[in-house]
């Protein structure tokens, strides 16, 4: 793109964004239809009217306006980096429009349905999409320069005054992180029948939230906090568990919504589990999933349920360790090959065991896994006599069924964070990043590469299984063809689309991967057939990922965390060197 | 006995199958060390191509045999080919000085985009299609076993077109450039010898392979659904490695090695026909540990 977007003369920058800008302003106040949407196949239960009416901006076109008024003044006052704020601008403002002018032509039959039929007229679309386009060539043409480092506290402020700033910024934006999360989650409501643009609504709200998040991100603002948080970690764990122990208070606190948090927070566990093996020691693993399976298998087999052939009843946690143990073995006796065998190589050995492991479950292996019929009516974990499964009621406030697993996994996903982190900035981590890096080099190095090759997949294996005996309870049916190759490539997915090796962007895959299919009912049929184009796209365009790890930020992209490239900072690094050779050389003399 | 002649039969067509689809497998990985997991989905286009020429083609369901068939053949072919250059081309170019997960990544994806494409839009594609026998139904007998026509037509088939692609990659200019090009890209390059167009003649040929692979399958086991490529592309993978990548001879070898396992596995192994599949992952997983080189296969140099 930036091919295209240097087309643009440099001097027409300004007044191409300030366009842009107005355009989308202008494209809020526009009508979008020329069909009432609510007279379609679902007439009482059409959300959106306002695709008509002209001055009543609630929902999408709302989130344009917001763009709309954004770029001008960000076009107009001297603002570091605001290039890339632009440019998200409009890509963001770009996604909403395409996205809804989609939607609108595929209902409304036809592009007059977004330009002019019987004698109504509406281009929003329109109007949304060229504003779009005009924001991001004019910030082509403005420069997009560097990310801008701001510095960490103001005024100078150090000890006491910087961490009571530095804990107050942190605490609002984690709250709205919250609420972003939350509305992200609620965006169109349940898919299905009864709400037929939840996928239309969904989507724009992303595209609106990538272009907020990209602008703030481009201005310096993300990096800022996260710089901060790094800095007062003990205080942002505590800060973002709460916020995540919040969500259910919060609109998202429905048994629909909680239900879908917890598979999110179960896939996003073993994400990261992956994440251990695939991204920090490089180690391709594209059966994973089976090390989940194994974990349901077991629990749902110590489960008491009637369906499991060993008829032992084991207490949740007890049950939870024990197929954590198995799952380990597992994850030895797969990564054993790893001794010897490497790269794709590996791909295909681990390909194969989870094959093996589909095709041993879906024939009833033993008895163990129920085949076809699966193991069913797995019950619910109990604790002290509280079902997981119940209603609670929390300081007054009645919480749905479907929270306690929601607050279990929380502190799964929470578990397998900082074992994650540890491993990551200890001496073992290290190891698997060098072994990643150059294998050859790591073991001259004095690596023991075998051992350390071993014990990822025996971590990662761990977690899964941990993860896969929660979702046999929270399920309550534990069947084989939930862990299918296609399960193992979309958690990879989740992982590569997250960025590689950062805890952040394997929770943020995992959400939009299991997210998406949820509110994408309505393209059931296409979802797969996205789901691959998205992988070969994802690949082509943004290898390191959303979230990328700084360090594979670099390798992938030639850039680094602060938006450099490489190159440049390379040049910048030699030339510094020689500066400081000659000022020693003229020191000597 | 007969059961176990017939069974050995039975590999033998499998084999052939496995290792036409096999060839491009250890081709494309011999050029630019890529395991092209789609491969197995041109493979399952070629078969979809000659369905389509079946039923769409007016006229040809009248014909004879040997005018059918031959028509079906180009139809698969033709389509298996401009899906494998058009993969290469978008899929796998821009990403050939992308790290190595990068292309494998994009492999899958192409892999089941091209599954979801042909279940989508080729008509009824959601359930199993039945392929026609455009072809003398009949048994041949030998002493004891029984083939049908069409699975001996497949190990001929298989037998010829890996011969004559071995012939083509040893004796032929093109041939000549891809092995250099495997051998050494940048040198090879300095020798005057175009990568692009190696690689695509790479894919061509592993295509052309497979789809005539794809529709000879279909009409033997007269039945087609868009999961077919991904198995058998599996099998060929492990053919191929069984072989020793980058091997022609190996991976033909190979295929019918692998068919033998899965019938005779299926046949005589503990859990039958349910698990014989498993028996060739862990033939896989044996051969990959203990002789990574596969059969035929060089040990592997590290390059720099």
């Amino acid at each position: 793109m930036s091919r295209f977007t240097a087309l643009v003369p440099r001097a027409l920058g300004r007044p191409l964004s300030a366009i842009g800008g107005v355009l989308l302003l202008i494209a809020a106040m526009l009508p979008w239809a020329t069909f009432l949407l609510n007279e379609g196949a679902y007439p009482d239960k059409a959300t959106l009217q306002f695709f008509d009416a002209p001055f009543e901006l609630t929902g999408f076109r709302w989130h344009m306006l917001l763009f709309g008024i954004a770029g001008v003044v960000i076009t107009f006052v001297p603002l570091l980096g605001k290039g890339r704020a632009l440019r998200a601008l409009g890509w963001g403002g770009l996604a909403i429009s395409v996205v809804s002018a989609i939607f609108i032509t595929s209902e409304g039959g036809g592009l007059g349905a977004i330009t002019a039929a019987d004698g109504a007229y509406a281009f929003g679309a329109v109007a949304g999409i060229l504003g779009g386009l005009a924001l991001i060539f004019g910030a082509g043409a403005v420069g997009i320069d560097d990310i801008p480092h701001w510095p960490d506290a103001p005024f100078g402020w150090t000890g006491w005054a910087e961490r009571l700033f530095s804990w107050a910024v942190l605490l609002v934006s984690f709250v709205a992180m919250l609420w972003l999360v939350s509305e992200t989650l609620t965006a169109g409501g349940s898919a299905g029948v009864s709400s037929p643009y939840a996928g239309a609504v969904f989507l724009a709200f992303l595209g609106m939230a990538g272009g907020l998040l990209g602008a703030l991100h481009g201005v310096g603002f993300t990096g800022w906090i996260s710089r901060m948080s790094e800095r007062h970690r003990a205080f942002s764990v505590v800060v973002l568990l709460v916020c995540a122990a919040a969500l259910p208070f919060t609109s998202a606190g429905t048994q629909y919504w909680m239900n879908v948090a917890g598979t999110i927070g179960i896939y996003a566990a073993t994400a990261i589990g992956l994440n251990i093996v695939v991204g920090l020691a490089g180690l391709l693993d594209l059966g994973y999933v089976a090390f989940m399976g194994i974990g349901a298998f077991v629990a749902a087999n110590l489960s008491g349920a009637t369906a499991a052939k060993l008829g032992i009843t084991l207490p949740f946690p007890v049950a939870a360790v024990i197929a954590a143990v198995v799952v380990g073995v597992f994850g030895v006796i797969v990564g054993s090959p790893t001794l010897r065998v490497r790269g794709d190589y590996l791909a295909i050995v681990t390909l194969a065991f989870g094959e093996i492991f589909t095709r041993s479950a879906q024939n009833n292996i033993g008895d163990l896994t129920g085949g076809a019929n699966a193991i069913p009516s797995i019950p619910a974990i109990a604790v002290g006599g509280l079902e997981f499964n119940e209603p609670i009621t929390l300081f007054g406030t009645e919480l749905p069924a479907g929270v306690m697993y929601y607050f279990l996994i929380t502190l799964l996903v929470a578990l397998v964070m900082a074992v994650f982190a540890n491993l990551k900035n200890s001496r073992i981590g290290r190891a698997w990043i060098a072994i990643r890096e150059d294998e050859d080099v790591a073991r001259a190095m004095g690596i023991k590469t075998g051992k350390m090759k071993i014990l990822a997949f025996l971590t990662g294996a761990t977690l899964a299984g941990l993860a896969g005996a929660v979702f046999a309870h929270k399920l309550g049916t534990s069947s084989y063809d939930a862990f299918t190759f296609l399960q193992s490539v979309t958690l990879l997915a989740a992982v590569i689309l997250g960025g590689m090796g950062s805890i952040p962007g394997a929770v943020m895959g995992a959400a939009l991967l299991f997210v998406l299919p949820e509110k994408l009912r309505e393209f059931e049929e296409y979802r797969l057939l996205l789901f691959g184009l998205a992988l070969i796209l994802i690949m082509r365009f943004r290898p390191q990922g959303l979230v990328p790890d700084r360090l594979r930020r670099a390798e992938f992209a030639g850039e680094t965390a602060e938006g450099k490239s490489i190159e440049a900072v390379q040049e910048q690094a030699v030339i510094e060197q020689e500066h400081e050779l000659e000022a020693s050389k003229g020191g000597k003399a | 006995m007969t059961t176990l002649l017939q069974q050995i039969a039975n590999g033998l067509v499998l084999g052939a199958t496995i290792g036409m689809i096999a060839v491009g497998y250890t081709m494309v990985y011999g050029i630019i060390q890529l395991i092209n997991f789609a491969h197995g989905e041109v493979f399952m286009t070629g078969a979809f191509g000659g369905l389509a020429v079946w039923r769409f083609v007016p006229g040809v369901k009248d014909m004879e045999w040997y005018a059918a068939l031959p028509l079906m053949l180009v139809g698969g072919v033709v389509v298996a080919v401009t899906i494998a250059m058009l993969m290469e081309r978008f899929a796998y170019r821009p990403l050939r000085n992308a790290p190595r997960l990068a292309p494998l990544i994009t492999a899958l994806g192409v892999s089941i985009a091209l599954q979801e494409a042909v279940r989508i839009w080729f008509p009824d594609a959601d359930r199993s299609q039945s392929f026609p026998r455009a072809f003398v139904n009949t048994q041949i007998k030998i002493g004891s076993v029984e083939i049908p026509a069409t699975g001996l037509l497949l190990i001929v088939t298989a037998v010829v077109l890996g011969a004559l692609v071995q012939l083509y990659v040893n004796r032929s200019r093109l041939g000549r450039a891809m092995r250099a090009t495997s051998q050494d890209p940048d040198t090879a390059r300095l020798m005057g010898v175009n990568p692009d167009r190696v690689i695509v003649l790479t894919f061509v040929i592993g295509a052309v392979l497979a789809g005539v692979a794809g529709v000879l399958f279909g009409m033997h086991v007269q039945t087609l659904g868009v999961r077919a490529g991904f198995q058998n592309g599996i099998f060929a993978f492990t053919a191929a490695v069984l072989g020793g990548i980058g091997s022609l001879p190996g991976a033909v070898i190979g295929a019918f090695i692998i068919g033998m396992v899965k019938t005779l596995g299926g046949q005589y192994l503990p859990g039958g026909t349910q698990y014989d599949y498993v028996w060739i992952f862990v033939v896989l997983i044996l051969v990959l540990v203990f002789r990574p080189q596969g059969l035929f296969g060089e040990s592997e140099k590290v390059r720099a």
